[in-house]
């Protein structure tokens, strides 16, 4: 069983993660850990420029990972019902393969 | 062929004295007996091994047949104990305590921050949720429970700081304030924002007798105005008379008028 905070996420294409949710709530664990992991050294150290911000609300929301790419995609996570390993795989397989578009499309233009 | 060699016992042929072990045994592939590398057994052996391997014994009712074991609750072991002691201390002496979850920081910036709150007397505790859970879930702090998963920290204070507090967590951007209980209360986020919005306790306490002492003294000026003009009048009288000598009597129809309005 894979741990959580062994996934590595490389958030080079990444321009900006919210995350949202309401700490009364019951839901709201598996979200708070992935905001947790997000806020590691190694993977901060992918991107610096990547700003994560956690917006902590009392209005019974559900949770919300707001992903933001830099080409304009967005990514978002209902952590309800998701587990923290799932939300890190999904959001690191996205990563790498825009991260391998990227240096495809590098490599084509000279 | 050349182990063949070692069979050479007693009797016939080439050996010249009965009992002869031949000086030179050759085995075959020039490997030794202990190797660096994983040799595989004599076939004998094997056998041996494979007949003589350990066989569990079966219990004679499988233990799903069986109900269910009753599971002992884990004793405490001291350590457990204290931490529990210190975070009941924690809530009973501090008027504020903030919940706030922690991501992991560098360490000099969780050193800065600490500073920076011990300068308004506010301490910095990390908790673990398995000692705090079972502490609050019998006290009246139940409805804290859901805030405790994942990594935390306690912000507590003897004294209502809410302003400089969140002006110090503002510079911090990994930590999130996620509530509070202060005085008693439990404070989601928004409500500790709204708390150090307000003005300070002395400015609305002054506020509160400024709006009560209005009306009082709206009242007692009003009934002051008909003596005070009568006063009045009676002293313009009076400064006539010593001034003039003819001074005409006064007129009370306004003294009256004043007087009875």
């Amino acid at each position: 069983k894979k741990m959580a905070s062994k996934i590595s996420v490389l958030l080079r294409p990444v321009k900006s993660i919210v995350v949202r949710f309401c700490p009364f709530e019951s839901n709201v664990e598996s979200t708070r850990k992935f905001l947790g992991c997000i806020s590691r050294k190694k993977i901060q150290a992918t991107n610096r420029n990547c700003k994560v911000t956690a917006d902590v609300r009392h209005d019974g929301s559900e949770p919300l990972v707001d992903v933001m790419f830099a080409d304009g995609e967005r990514l978002i996570m209902k952590g309800a019902n998701l587990t923290t390993i799932e939300m890190l795989t999904a959001l690191g397989f996205r990563c790498k393969a825009k991260a391998l578009k990227e240096e495809q499309k590098s490599k084509k233009s000279p | 062929a050349p182990a063949a060699k070692m069979a050479a016992l007693g009797g016939g042929g080439a050996p010249w004295r009965r009992g002869w072990l031949p000086a030179l045994q050759l085995v075959r592939r020039g490997s030794k007996a202990v190797t660096r590398h994983w040799k595989a057994m004599h076939f004998q052996r094997q056998k041996l091994m494979a007949v003589t391997e350990y066989l569990a014994p079966r219990p004679a009712i499988p233990p799903r047949c069986l109900p269910p074991k009753k599971e002992r609750a884990e004793e405490d072991d001291g350590y457990t104990r204290l931490l529990r002691r210190q975070v009941e201390e924690v809530f009973r002496d501090n008027r504020m305590i903030a919940i706030c979850q922690y991501n992991s920081m560098p360490g000099e910036d969780v050193v800065l921050m600490r500073h920076y709150l011990r300068k308004h007397n506010i301490e910095v505790k990390f908790v673990l949720n398995e000692v705090i859970r079972p502490m609050l879930s019998q006290s009246k702090y139940k409805n804290l429970l859901p805030l405790f998963v994942a990594r935390n920290i306690l912000l507590v204070s003897p004294e209502l700081k809410a302003k400089e507090m969140l002006r110090v967590l503002k510079g911090v951007p990994q930590i999130n304030l996620l509530g509070a209980c202060i005085d008693n209360t439990i404070l989601s986020r928004q409500g500790v924002e709204n708390l150090a919005k307000l003005p300070s306790l002395e400015v609305s306490q002054g506020q509160t007798v400024g709006a009560l002492a209005l009306l009082p003294s709206q009242m007692s000026s009003l009934l002051r105005r008909g003596p005070a003009h009568l006063t009045a009048l009676l002293d313009e009288h009076l400064r006539r008379l010593r001034a003039g000598g003819t001074g005409s009597p006064p007129q009370p129809t306004p003294a009256q008028g004043s007087g009875g309005g």
